[in-house]
C-alpha cells in the first residue's frame, strides 16, 4: 500500500473521503497493524480513552500481536493516525470506538488528524 | 462576571465590536447563549474559508472547525432540549454576533494569502478570547452541572483549535 503522508490522510478525512470506511479495511492494508477481527487467545486488548482532547494513556507498551481499542470520550471526533498515515482508526464520533491488532516490534508514533498538538506513542515489544 | 478588560483586549485583537457588558454576572441561561452564539459564529467563518480559501492547511483547519464546534452545539441544543429551558439573548452575545458580521464583510472581500492570513489570525485571536473567557468565567460561574461539564469538554477541543491556528498562522508566514 503507498503510505500517505500525514497532509493527504488529514485531506482524505477532512474530505470524508475516509469516514466511511471502516477502521478494518484501512488497517488491514497497513504494514505493521491490522484489524483486530482475528481470534488470537494469547493476545491481549488494551484501551486508550481519548479524553479532554488526550489520549490516555499517552503512551502504551505492549506485546506484538495484541490489540488496542481507542475509545473516544470528547464531544468533538478524533481520530488515532500513525503519522505517516500507514494506519488509522477513522473518525471516531463521541462514544465509539477504534481497534487495531500490533504485529510488528517497534514503536509508533501517532497523532490525531483532526487536532495535530494531540499525539501518542506505542511500543511494541516481542 | 464577565472580564470588562479582557473582552476590551478580545475587542483590539479581533476588530470585534464593543460588546455591552452587564455589571451582574451572567446567568447559565445567558451562557448558553453566548457559548451556542460564539460556536456559530466560528462555523460560518469557517465556511466563509472553505468557499474561498485554496490552502490545503486552511481548508483542514476550517473543516475541523465546522465539525468541532458542529459537534458541541448540537451537544449544547440536546442538553436545552434535555433539560427543557431557553437560552436567554444577552449584550455579550449581540455583540459576538455584531462583530463576527463586520469580520466576515471584511474577509470576504480578500482573496489568497491576504485572506488565509486575516482568518487565521482571527481564528488565533478569536479563540483566545473565547478561551479565556469559558476557562475564567463561564466555567466558574455556571451553575448547572450538565452544562459545565458540557463546556469543560468542549474547552480542552477549543485549546487544540487554538494550537492549531498559532500554527497556522506561523506556517503562512503573515506579517
Amino acid at each position: 500500500m503507498q503510505r500517505l503522508t500525514r497532509r493527504e490522510v488529514s485531506a482524505l478525512l477532512g474530505a470524508g473521503l475516509l469516514a466511511p470506511l471502516a477502521a478494518q479495511a484501512r488497517a488491514a492494508d497497513a504494514k505493521d497493524a491490522r484489524d483486530a477481527s482475528s481470534e488470537d487467545h494469547n493476545a491481549q486488548t488494551h484501551v486508550i480513552d481519548i479524553r479532554r482532547a488526550t489520549f490516555e494513556p499517552g503512551t502504551l507498551t505492549i506485546k506484538a500481536g495484541d490489540h488496542i481499542t481507542w475509545v473516544n470520550h470528547d464531544i468533538a471526533p478524533h481520530t488515532a493516525t500513525e503519522m505517516e498515515g500507514e494506519w488509522d482508526t477513522g473518525a471516531l464520533k463521541r462514544g465509539e470506538t477504534g481497534t487495531l491488532t500490533f504485529d510488528t516490534e517497534g514503536t509508533h508514533a501517532y497523532y490525531c488528524v483532526f487536532h495535530p498538538h494531540m499525539t501518542g506513542k506505542i511500543i511494541v515489544t516481542a | 462576571m464577565i472580564n470588562k478588560k479582557l473582552i476590551a483586549t478580545a475587542i483590539l485583537a479581533t476588530s470585534f465590536a464593543m460588546p455591552a457588558i452587564a455589571e451582574e454576572p451572567m446567568n447559565d441561561l445567558e451562557i448558553a447563549h453566548t457559548a451556542y452564539t460564539a460556536g456559530q459564529i466560528d462555523i460560518r467563518y469557517a465556511h466563509l474559508a472553505l468557499a474561498l480559501s485554496e490552502n490545503e492547511e486552511v481548508r483542514a483547519f476550517a473543516a475541523t472547525m465546522v465539525r468541532d464546534h458542529s459537534a458541541v452545539n448540537d451537544a449544547a441544543g440536546a442538553l436545552i432540549t434535555e433539560l427543557n429551558v431557553t437560552p436567554q439573548d444577552n449584550g455579550l452575545s449581540q455583540a459576538l454576533v455584531k462583530g463576527a458580521a463586520e469580520k466576515v464583510e471584511e474577509l470576504a472581500g480578500l482573496r489568497g494569502k491576504s485572506f488565509d492570513c486575516a482568518y487565521a489570525t482571527n481564528e488565533l485571536g478569536y479563540h483566545q478570547v473565547v478561551n479565556q473567557t469559558v476557562e475564567g468565567n463561564f466555567i466558574p460561574n455556571v451553575t448547572v452541572e450538565p452544562l459545565k461539564a458540557l463546556l469543560v469538554d468542549a474547552l480542552a477541543t477549543f485549546k487544540q483549535h487554538e494550537k492549531h491556528a498559532e500554527n497556522m498562522v506561523s506556517q503562512l508566514s503573515c506579517s
